[in-house]
């Protein structure tokens, strides 16, 4: 592999993991439902593209697949079961009043990302210099910007991207420091994304029935005070 | 030395020259994708003739700035265009009066008299988009900023010739983040700053809704020659910040004859003619945006700027 | 091989269950499967008693799959137990709840889903495999936290299934950095829990130590540490009954036996401060819910918030350090999964005799239903630690571990916290068994609708009994008398923890 080649490689990775950064804030800032799945779904296949170039580069074979695994379940699969176990209400939602405006969040986000650089520094230190690049810090940033989203968002839909995108951050940071991972395993952790999806669709589907709105995030009656009638409630 | 002054002569005159073309093929392209015909490419320039031949109406409650500010709008961008690599990749011999930071700055005090040019009158709408121009003006500020400071250091310059040697020569700089970041963030600095859809709607006339237009409402004849012809300088001077520094810094002059600079006329507008088809596909496929949505639109913008210079900094 | 068949058992018992038969089909086949995996959980447990590790080798290219030592057996066994009483009283609790068969079919599905994705977790030895198993119990238990979905049930189930995601997330990412550390100590050795233990000198501190924090909290999640705690109480009151014993009893248990299985490999690498991280983490675990306690108005929300607490108790002893700290915090898992199953158990015979989960609106207790009343003093004063029960051996030996070690005040703190704990127990429990209904504002009872509404059967199914009488044994025999299988095996699960 010739150094150009090689270096080429490098930078479309670093090209990949910045533009995956760049789906994680828009899945903070997104107001739309659909939209966020579309940048989720953009998100996955940047993933599957920075896999397969670290696998081009380290010639590994086992990142060609979990490129293929990322590639067929997240932007596939995914739609399909959440369109098939959750009601598709929550397609059309749209945020329209905040818990945190959005460039307010989006300032958060920023201050997460440079935390996460930070952060990302005593293990890309710690690691062979083979192993070092953007995944690591970025997949972090993409594990705290999935975080936040789970807090500032309260909308289903968004929320359950949330949970996905602190999963696909995990991934990104995995792939370049664990390289080695057995395939099974890889194909176990996805599939197990796929039964994270299944069983929030039936739990979305189930709230939007019983309780009637789709903005899961707000749900919050129980506490120690309120229990008193919410209880009184449930006991009738 | 002499032939430094000609080749900078000339870099002036082709902006000069072509502005007016540029604003005229765009607006040709957005009506053909609308499945009109639209107006000539060079309506422009009749245009232009038109209201340099006409009488100019002032107001008697203006005062001296609303008289001077054409002058001023219409002098910035040429100033500007000295500065910037237009035709020739290597400094001209202007260059070195000023740096990015500086025609940015020299940008914005055109900018700014139009705006109180828009004040000075005592049409209602005037102030009404002098100070919406303002808010968004203020918001773009930053994201300017810190693209600079990002593309500088880089390069280690704020010259924009050795900025855009350093982009040149390994093709693989091309695809780093920060680079990618950079052209997004000042893709839509120069949606904000020209007017254009979704921060603004460069082709209407509903006075309440006019950002950028309202600050030539009250002028006519030369002045509003003037104006117009200014506007359109800007906006083809930030088109050639944006390509020949940025995005794609090739096809510039590389000798010193005459016949490599005349050469290099072609391939810029070449390169401003892609832009523009990219503008029109973004101009027809978005929807323009609530006054204060424009601050999450220039939030987003900052946050993409700040993310590029991150990704330059902290990066190995 | 009884290994493969304990974890197959469930599943087959999850698909016979969906098929429509009669009335008891479903619950009859999960409490026999429940049972045979008791059997040879116990089988398997005296046999590592005895000092015989078990060992499986090359399944589909992955050596070492499923290793089975002191602390897994353990954990296998408790599980194995709880899930027996617990589908025993489901029988009852079930059938009392008149439902209808395709949701009684799907509740005994989720069941022994649930009870294979806990089954799992002792027994697999590759961290990354254990990772995606405990997930798969939050995923498993999410429709049943929910299912009677009311409004405060779909919450907890939402809070619950979030936050353990977002636990399971960083944790995710933990036992990557985990791998990469195994990969940059150089050493040839298979990526499960004793091949870490082995290359753990060699690895460099900073990703040891980023995994071990990443695992602690992220998986701390699941177990109800403070301050990731808050969808405990929700989730573990709102459940039905059997799967609250299981959740409260075994599943925090078997999430913390993960995090149990970091120390061993932190004690290998020199410069690591596991042990204070358990210390903190755990003591203020205890603390925030001995005083969460005396405020609670839900008596299941009590119980649940005693299982923070005594995970906090836990993790605190795991901190103490030492082999004496180790042996009395493997028996404090012991007593706690037994105890608090127990105490789930007559809450909800409570709740089948009164109607209402809330305290003020239970009183005098002891008239409505005895068996209830009897097993809630039994089951409180078993939890707070009072003697002669397993929680206050436990609990003692671990203040007296703590003294030995001379770490005086977090053993003072732990008795403190552990103090308060009891208080806020025996109040609410006393109240509720034995105080006369009350006049509010006032009024008469039944005009402030205080007074529980009489249910029709509260008369205690038979089934319910029988599980609250064969939970309530280890309850009262532990706090006497070890039996000498016992004994060994919480030697070797304690040895297996500071290796």
């Amino acid at each position: 592999m010739s150094e150009t080649t090689s270096q080429l490689l490098v930078n479309l990775n670093a090209l990949a993991t910045g533009l995956f950064l760049l789906t994680a804030f828009g899945i903070v800032a997104m107001r739309q439902a659909r939209g966020c799945l579309n940048l989720f779904i953009i998100q996955s296949l940047l993933l599957a593209a920075s896999a397969a170039l670290l696998g081009l580069r380290h010639e590994s074979s086992h990142l060609y697949g979990v490129a293929l695994v990322n590639l067929i379940s997240k932007p596939i699969i995914v739609p399909w079961l959440l369109r098939r176990t959750a009601s598709a209400e929550i397609y059309t939602r749209r945020e329209i009043d905040q818990v945190l405006n959005i460039p307010t969040a989006l300032l958060i986000a920023l201050a997460l990302t440079i935390l996460s650089y930070f952060l990302a520094q005593p293990i890309l230190n710690a690691v062979a210099p083979e192993f070092r690049g953007p995944n690591v810090p970025i997949g972090i940033a993409g594990l705290l910007l999935g975080a936040f989203t789970l807090t500032v968002r309260r909308e289903a839909l968004p929320l359950l991207i949330g949970l996905l995108v602190m999963e696909n951050g995990a991934f990104l940071a995995g792939i370049s420091i664990a390289r080695n991972l057995p395939l099974l395993v890889e194909l176990a952790i996805a599939t197990d994304g796929l039964i994270i999806v299944f069983i929030s669709g039936v739990l979305i589907r189930a709230v939007e029935k019983h309780v009637g709105t789709t903005a899961v995030g707000e749900l919050a009656s129980l506490k120690e005070a309120a229990a008193e009638p919410a209880a009184k409630e449930a006991s009738k | 030395m002499s032939r430094a002054i000609l080749f900078n002569l000339i870099q002036v005159l082709v902006v000069m020259a072509f502005a007016p073309l540029a604003s005229g093929v765009l607006s040709r392209m957005k009506e053909i994708v609308q499945s009109k015909r639209g107006p000539s490419i060079f309506q422009p320039y009749r245009d232009l003739w038109k209201l340099f031949h006409k009488d100019e109406i002032v107001s008697e409650d203006s005062s001296w700035i609303f008289r001077f500010t054409p002058y001023i709008v219409f002098v910035t961008p040429i100033f500007v265009a000295t500065l910037i690599p237009v035709l020739t990749n290597y400094p001209l011999f202007f260059a070195f009066m000023g740096d990015m930071i500086g025609a940015g700055f020299v940008l914005a005090l055109g900018g700014f008299f139009a705006t109180l040019a828009a004040v000075d009158t005592a049409n209602p709408y005037g102030p009404i988009g002098a100070s919406r121009t303002r808010m968004v003006g203020f918001l773009a500020e930053p994201v300017f900023m810190i693209v600079f400071f990002t593309v500088s250091f880089v390069a280690g310059s704020t010259i924009p010739y050795i900025v855009q040697e350093k982009w040149v020569t390994p093709l693989a700089n091309f695809f780093t983040p920060s680079h990618v970041l950079l052209m997004l963030a000042f893709l839509m600095l120069i949606l904000a700053e020209g007017g254009r859809i979704p921060v603004d709607n460069p082709t209407g006339h509903f006075e309440l809704a006019m950002i950028d237009e309202s600050k030539s409402l009250e002028y006519s004849g030369r002045g509003f020659a003037l104006m117009k012809w200014g506007g359109q300088m800007k906006f083809f001077v930030l088109m050639c910040v944006f390509l020949n520094v940025l995005v794609t810094p090739w096809g510039l002059a590389g000798g010193h004859t005459l016949g490599a600079v005349l050469l290099a006329i072609p391939f810029v507008l070449f390169k401003i003619f892609c832009f523009l088809l990219v503008l029109v596909v973004i101009e027809s496929s978005l929807s323009k945006l609530r006054l204060f949505r424009i601050t999450e639109f220039l939030g987003a913008a900052f946050i993409i700027s700040v993310a590029a210079m991150i990704a330059q900094i902290f990066l190995p | 091989m009884s290994v493969i068949i304990i974890l197959l058992l469930p599943l087959i018992a999850a698909a016979l269950v969906c098929i429509p038969l009669k009335k008891y089909w479903a619950s009859g086949v999960t409490v026999v499967s429940s049972v045979a995996i008791l059997i040879l959980a116990t089988r398997i447990t005296l046999r590592v008693a005895a000092g015989n590790p078990v060992v499986s080798t090359l399944m589909f290219g992955l050596q070492q799959w499923i290793a089975v030592d002191g602390l897994s057996a353990l954990i296998l066994l408790l599980i194995a137990f709880v899930a027996t009483t617990a589908a025993i009283y489901s029988v009852g609790y079930m059938a009392h709840e008149n439902l209808k068969p395709s949701k009684l079919r799907l509740y005994y599905a989720n069941y022994n889903l649930f009870v294979f994705s806990m089954l799992a977790i002792p027994v697999l030895a590759d961290p990354t495999l254990v990772w995606i198993v405990v997930e798969l119990t939050t995923l498993c238990s999410a429709l049943l936290v929910s299912f009677q979905n009311t409004r405060e049930a779909l919450e907890a189930a939402w809070k619950y299934v979030v936050l353990s995601l977002m636990g399971a997330g960083m944790a995710l990412f933990g036992f990557l950095v985990l791998f990469a550390a195994m990969q940059a100590s150089g050493s040839n050795g298979v990526y499960t829990w004793d091949g870490l233990i082995v290359a753990a000198p060699t690895m460099p501190p900073v990703l040891l130590q980023t995994a071990f924090l990443l695992i602690l909290i992220g998986l701390g999640t699941k177990v109800g540490l403070v301050p990731m705690h808050t969808w405990l109480p929700d989730a573990h009151s709102q459940a039905p009954t059997p799967v609250c014993a299981l959740l409260s009893g075994i599943e925090t248990s078997a999430i913390l036996y993960v995090i149990l299985r970091m120390f061993p490999i932190m004690h290998a690498s020199p410069h690591s401060h596991a042990e204070t991280w358990a210390l903190v983490l755990g003591l203020i675990s205890v603390g925030t819910a001995a005083f969460l306690l005396l405020q609670v108005r839900d008596y299941k929300r009590m119980f649940a918030f005693s299982t923070v607490e005594h995970m906090g108790i836990i993790l605190t002893a795991v901190g103490l350090g030492a082999s004496v700290a180790g042996y009395s915090a493997m028996l404090q898992i012991v007593s706690h999964s037994v105890t608090k199953s127990f105490c789930f158990f007559a809450a909800g015979a409570a709740l089948m005799a009164v109607g209402t989960r809330e305290i003020a609106a239970v009183r005098g207790l002891i008239r409505k239903s005895p068996a209830a009343s009897v097993g809630l003093v039994l089951g409180g004063l078993a939890i707070c630690g009072a003697p002669p029960m397993a929680v206050f051996l436990s609990e003692f030996s671990i203040l007296k571990a703590g003294l030995m070690q001379k770490q005086y005040v977090a053993t003072g703190l732990l008795a403190i916290f552990i103090v308060i704990a009891f208080f806020g127990i025996m109040l609410h429990i006393n109240r509720m068994v034995f105080g006369a209904p009350e006049n509010i504002n006032g009024e008469s009872p039944e005009e402030n609708h205080l007074e529980p509404q009489a249910v029709e059967n509260s008369h205690l199914p038979f089934s319910c009994r029988l599980a609250m009488i064969l939970a309530a044994v280890p309850v009262l025999v532990l706090g006497v008398y070890i039996p000498k299988p016992l004994d060994d095996l919480l030697t070797q699960a304690a040895a297996a923890l500071t290796k």
